[in-house]
This record gives structure tokens, sequence and C-alpha cells, in this order.
């Protein structure tokens, strides 16, 4: 066995290399994030963008604290009247329409990618028009969902669902392929029957490619459905985005867009942190 | 027989810090290689013979005592030593021929020139007609085989391998043993292999360094006796059985003493 | 001998019957479609007949001039993937080189590859106004990250042994980044230039439909609005083969660019 070293640098005499890395790393960061928040007050000043293209940060926090926290939208909430600023409301619509179009989409990207992972002859049918239809853009087939599911949220969840369904078939059929065979074969030499071979064995097995499809499917719904709300609706976090362009309130469509990019990361985070779990 | 030795270690001492407190690899390590000779270095694992590789490769530093080449003191890699590793190392991305000519790429040697010394090099492992393959075509055998010529390319006085069949078959291990033992004849290279495969050991070597287990001193140094040219039939002779059991002897107590440092450090964890 | 010849056919045989069964399914659904359009059981004015959306095509390419917009979607894709391989591979390596950057913004780069960049195409269009240049932009800033983060990958995964020959053989810095730490992490930044470009094409085509402005994304939402059903199938159905053709081209360059592996 090697052990490998370097040949190591001499040590400074103190200042920047004396500070723990961690220290340091932080301290960049800072730095980092600074120079961007300077850069961008200079460029919001300066007027070179015409307009508002790139309003003060100051007005974008003002538009964000408003959007968070003005209540402005009456709801109906455990039999009483509330008032909540509307932003809320577009929330919980937008993680509706999500959910939704992961559930149908992941369940049947499941049982479909289930299926063609076990059998290899309908896997060498069917399981190439899916790779190859996979990397299409899906958001061109909204004419059609609104056509076949109405201008609600119906279509969101439409292209929600067909978004999603990609990659967790194609996850959970190669998931499927590479359980040890061994496994499979324990299952049937105590008899067991399909529904418990799927749930006892087939499932626990492909626990890690399940979640990465699925994170993989959380990504591309949260955006198949986003966009299909800035396209057409009136409502979700989608349309306020398209919204704030048409009515040009722009640290409004930046507060919108920074509060959408930590939600849909710290989603992500989450999802990441249960699949370590 | 020359009188100034090639390569002279000295006093090799190295020390690590681990979480559970310094570890002694090498203690006290001394000897020296003459020039033309092929010097064995023979240990049970963990005895630190990889660790003394790398230092006198010039890949560690920070240890006690001094590694000279013809006089001078080694300071990083130096470049009249080449180095042969355990691991796979050839490129996967060059054919067997560039993979060869690299070191002489290096040295800016302009490319005619150095796809015909490369060449030779390629022939004297046994590889011509691969020059344009590439390594994933290649076994394990010949894909070592590609670095060897390789730092035989560079023409280093002291080829210093680690472990190099490790990862062959027994059957494959003792032909190319005979193919180093041929180019080494042919070659006059000064050659200095660690292993812990004792045949090998025996069948290659002028000259054998027994380590003691951790940490690694000096245990034998032992003058083997088989006359030269040899080839893998020597491996049959009762010389060859002598030195090997009188060898394997030594070894046995030494990893006999690894075995036993093993188990109480996993026995010890448990109970911890 | 005959068994030899024999077993390679029925291999072959084996391998051909899944693939027909798979393409008689799929013409067997479209001729069922057909049927069930034409007795009225799907309306028709939501699912056009597969023999309407098929004629739809020559029409398309004479009337609604594809070839154009093909190449004008081409011409995005290309330029986006440009700049994605140029900035992406610099940065990639930018950050290999500086340790400490890189463990400052490693995490921030892998949280943008999964936020939805595309979102941001309203605010692109302010910035660029109804141009090529908002459709390139977007499809590059969205796609980034992947390509950052692989060319990362691929650098600080070259296996230690490599650079301890490059070592052994005195390489300069400058020598063991580009002969071996380079070469090494080739195939993985080829995967990562890839998949960024497969995203930028998805994002390119899908803001060219949504902005109504550009090459073959721009024919889906006209159509559309056009109520021209037929016509926006099969504009789909091209999409989709141009999606599908890109896809398949770029996975054989990347096994052409792999002859070690």
């Amino acid at each position: 066995m090697a052990e490998t070293g370097r040949l190591k640098a001499p040590a400074s005499a103190g200042g920047w290399s004396a500070l723990p890395l961690k220290r340091r790393v932080l301290l960049l960061r800072v730095a980092i994030i600074v120079t961007l928040v300077v850069v961008w007050e200079a460029v919001a000043a300066s007027g070179l963008l015409f307009r508002d293209v790139v309003p003060s940060l100051v007005s974008v926090g003002k538009a964000m604290v408003s959007i968070l926290t003005v209540a402005d939208h009456k709801v109906q909430l455990f039999g009483a009247e509330h008032v909540i600023p509307d932003f809320y409301r577009h929330l919980w619509v937008t993680i509706g329409e999500v959910m939704t179009g992961l559930a149908i989409g992941g369940f049947a990207g499941l049982t479909v990618g289930l299926l063609l992972g076990a059998n290899p002859f309908l896997s060498a049918a069917f399981e190439r028009f899916l790779y190859y239809l996979g990397p299409a853009p899906k958001i061109i087939f909204f004419p059609l969902m609104i056509m076949w599911f109405g201008v609600g949220p119906g279509s969101k969840v439409a292209m929600g669902t067909i978004s999603c369904f990609f990659p967790v078939v194609l996850s959970a059929a190669s998931g499927v392929r590479q359980i040890d065979k061994v496994l499979i074969r324990v299952g049937r030499s105590f008899r067991v029957n399909t529904w418990q071979m799927v749930t006892k064995i087939y499932l626990p097995a492909m626990r890690q490619p399940i979640i990465n499809g699925v994170r993989l499917g959380l990504g591309v719904a949260v955006i198949g459905t986003l966009l299909a709300e800035t396209k057409l609706s009136n409502q979700g976090i989608g349309f306020l985005i398209i919204n704030s362009y048409t009515t040009f309130d722009m640290p409004r469509m930046y507060a919108l867009l920074m509060l959408l990019f930590v939600v849909s990361i710290a989603a992500n985070a989450l999802v990441g942190r249960a699949s370590r779990a | 027989m020359s009188a100034e030795p090639l390569l002279v270690v000295d006093n090799i001492v190295k020390r690590f810090e681990t979480p559970e407190g310094t570890l002694t690899a090498v203690e006290g390590i001394s000897f020296n290689v003459a020039p033309g000779e092929f010097v064995a270095v023979i240990g049970p694992s963990g005895c630190g013979k990889s660790t003394l590789f790398n230092i006198i490769g010039g890949l560690l530093d920070e240890y006690e005592g001094q590694v000279s080449v013809a006089g001078e003191t080694l300071r990083g890699p130096h470049p009249s030593i080449g180095m042969i590793f355990q691991e796979e190392s050839t490129f996967p991305w060059r054919t067997v021929i560039d993979n060869v000519a690299f070191p002489l790429e290096i040295a800016g040697m302009a490319k005619a020139e150095r796809l015909e010394k490369a060449r030779h090099f390629v022939e004297l492992v046994g590889l011509d007609g691969f020059e344009r393959r590439y390594p994933s075509e290649l076994s394990g055998g010949m894909r070592q085989r590609v670095s060897m010529a390789r730092t035989l390319a560079s023409q280093p006085k002291i080829l210093l391998m680690d472990e190099p069949f490790a990862a062959l078959d027994e059957q494959t291990r003792l032909l190319l043993g005979d193919k180093v033992l041929q180019i080494q004849q042919d070659l006059k290279q000064t050659t200095l292999l660690i292993t812990h495969n004792l045949t090998e050991a025996v069948q290659l070597s002028d000259r054998i360094l027994v380590m003691t287990y951790r940490p690694g001193r000096t245990k034998r140094m032992v003058e083997i006796k088989l006359p030269r040219p040899r080839s893998s039939e020597i491996v049959g002779s009762d010389a060859f059985g002598h030195y090997v059991a009188q060898i394997w002897s030594d070894l046995r107590e030494e990893a006999s003493k690894g075995l036993k440092d093993d188990e109480a450090r996993r026995g010890g964890a448990r109970r911890a | 001998m005959t068994t030899g010849a024999a077993t390679r056919r029925r291999l072959v045989w084996q391998q051909l019957v899944p693939i027909a069964f798979g393409v008689a399914c799929l013409i067997a659904v479209i001729a069922l479609l057909e049927v069930l359009i034409r007795a009225g059981v799907i309306n028709r004015f939501i699912v056009p007949t597969p023999l309407d959306i098929a004629g739809s095509f020559g029409r398309l390419i004479r009337e609604e001039h594809v070839g154009e917009r093909f190449l004008l979607t081409c011409y995005e894709a290309l330029g986006a993937s440009l700049l994605l391989t140029v900035f992406g591979i610099a940065f990639g390596v930018l950050l290999h080189r500086l340790r400490l950057v890189r463990l400052a913004t490693e995490t921030w780069i892998a949280a943008m590859a999964s936020a939805p960049l595309v979102l941001m195409y309203p605010l692109f269009l302010v910035i660029f106004g109804r141009s090529a240049l908002t459709i390139i932009m977007m499809g590059f800033v969205s796609a980034l990250p992947p390509v950052i983060l692989k060319t990362l990958e691929g650098l600080s995964s070259t296996r230690p042994v490599l650079i301890n020959v490059g070592r052994s053989f005195k390489l300069t810095p400058s020598q063991l980044y580009w002969k071996i730490l380079f070469p090494s992490a080739l195939p993985t930044i080829f995967v990562g230039v890839r998949l960024g470009m497969i995203f930028a094409l998805i994002n390119i085509v899908g803001v060219e439909f949504l902005i109504n402005f550009g090459g073959l994304g721009q024919l889906v939402n006209e159509l559309s609005e056009r109520y021209d059903l037929p016509g926006t199938y099969a504009a789909i159905c091209f999409v989709i083969l141009v999606s599908v053709v890109f896809f398949v081209v770029t996975e054989r360059i990347e096994k052409w660019l792999r002859p070690g592996a």
C-alpha cells in the first residue's frame, strides 16, 4: 500500500495562512457576497441599464418584506376568516400542483420502471423510447395539456407529471437491474408473491436509485409546473413572476425569484438529507 | 567491481502522526546499492517498505536521515531514479508507444526520434506489435510491462520498483520475472525492488534486505549467491530452496508479530 | 461450423424481436387512435387523427419555414454550447487550482445546479429584450453549473498513482496539468459538457415557446395560438425528432472520445 505525501510549502510567517481553514473559507464567502452586493448597487445606481432593470437591493428587500408580510388576501381557515399575504396563497397553489404532479408522475414512473426493469423483453422493446424521449423539452406539450385538462391547475399538474415521469421511470428501471440477483433468488426460495416481492425486496433494495430519481423528478417537476404557470395561469408563483414582468415591477420580480430559489434549494437539500438518513 | 555505491540510504527514520499517536514506520534503515546490483527489500505487510519506496523515490519528505544518489542528497524525486508503481499506472488515453515515449516527450525530444527510441523499449519488454494499442486492450501483465518500458525509456541510473507484479497471477509473475532478469542483465540496470514475495526476491536479486515488522528495521541482509545469468528455471533448484527456507523463517517471525498486533488492535477496539 | 453461425443468428434474432415488438406496439397504438378518433370516441378537435398530423408535416415545411427555424434553434444552441464549454471548463479548472475558492463556492454551485434557473427568463427578457441573445443567455446560464461541477469532479478524481508517475518524472506543475490531469479528466468533462448541452437545448426550445420568439419552440407556440391542431402536434413531433437526433449524436461523440474507456 503506497502512502503518498506532499512536499510541504514553507510555512509563512503568519497572517492569512495562519488562520484555520474554516475561518478562511468563511471570510472568503463573506468577501464574495460583499463584492457582489457592492457591484450590484453600483450598477443599480449608475443608470447603465435602463431604469429599474437592476433595482437597488434596498427596494428588492422592501418588496420581499411586503410580499411576505403585507396581508392583503382574505382566506377561510379553520372556520374563521383571516387575512394573509397573497403570496402564501399562490405558494400553496404551486406546492399543491407540484406535489400532485410528483405523486402521479412518480407513482406511474415507479410502476412502469419496476415492470421494465424486471422484464428484459419489455425493457428491450420500450425502454429505448423513454430513454430518448427523456431529454425532449416537455413545456412544448403544454398546449396539449391545456386542451386536455383545461386552463386551471389540471394542466399544470399534467405538466409536472410528464416532466417527472421520465427521470423516475429510467431510474427505477435501472434500479431494478442493479439489485443483487441473489436477493431475488432468496425471495423466490421463500415463495413470496409478487406484491411481497416488490414491497419487501425490490423497493428496499432500490432505495438509493429511487431517491436519486425522485430528487431529479422533483427538480424537473418544479420547473415544468412553474413554467406552465408563467405561460397561462392566474395563480401560483409562476403567475406572480410573469405578472411582475407585465407590470414591470422589477423589485418584486427579483424578490420572487430569490424566494423561489431559496425554497427550491431548501426542498432539494431536505430530500438530500432524507436520502442519507 | 566498481567501488562507489550508486544509492546510499543512511539511517532513515520516518514517523507519522495519527489520531492514535505517533507511528514509527521505519527506523534506522541503512544500506547501499552498488552500480549494476539488484537489491530486494522484503518484509511482512506493515513493515514500512512502501514508506521506504516513497522516501527513496522522493515522494515523501520530513524524515530523518538521508538518501543520496551518486553522491547527491535527495531533494524531491531524483531525475536518475525511475519509479515503477504497484498500481495500474499506464495513461489510458495514450497508446502503448505514446505511453513509453512519455518521458522522452517531456525531455523535449523530437517526435521521430522519441518514437524510434520508444519502439526499442517496447521491443525490450516484448510488446512489439502492440505499439498502436490502448492500455484497455491489454492484459494486466502487459500493462505493467508498458509501465516498465516507460520508466526504462527515461534510462534511469536506478530503477525503483514497488511490488510491480502484485496484481498478477503466479505464472505471469514468474515469466515477467524472467523478463526483468533479462532486461536487468542486458542493461546492467541498478535495481531496488520492494516486495513481499519471497520467490520473486530470491529469483531476481543479488542481495536481500529483510525488514522487521513495524517499526521497520533491518533484520538481516542476505547475499544471494545464485549464478548469473539466471532464468525462472532456477526456482526449482536446491540452492534456491535453501535461500527461501532461510529467509522464510525470518519473515514468518515478523509476519506473526504483525498478525498478533493486528488481533490485539481489533480485540482492543471491540472491548473499548 | 454451423453452430457458431446458428448461435449468432439466434442472438441477432433475440435482439431484434423485442425492438420489432416495441415498434409494432407503437404502430398499433397510432392505428387505434386513428380508428377511435374517426369513430368519434375521441374528440377530433382535441386530438387530430394521426393521418392529419402526418399530412401537416409537408405543409409546415413549405409554409412555416421549418428549415430556417431549425437553423435558428441550432444557432442558439450552438451559441449557448460554446459559452458553456468555454466558461464551464475554465471555471472548473480555476476552482480546481484555487482550493480555497473551491471550498467556498462548490456547494453554492451545486445548489444552483438544482435550482430552477430557467424561471429567470422574464428577467432576461427585460435585460436583453425579445431576441436570440436572451435565449442563448438563458440556455447558457441554466446549464452552466453541471459543466463546472463535472469538470471539477473529473480533475479531482485523477488517480493518485498517475499524479505520482508525473512527479517521479519531475513534471512541472503546468506539465502535470496538461499532460496528466486534463487528459485523465477529459471523459468526465465531456459528460458534463454533454449534460450541459442537453439542458441548454431543452431550455432554449422551452424559452422560445414561452416568449414566442425564435425557431422551433416558437413554431409550436404560434401554431397552438392559431388553433392549428394538426400543425401543433406535427410541430411537437418535429421538436422531439430534433432533440432525439441531438441526444444520439452527442452520445456517439462521447463514445468516440473515450477510446480507452
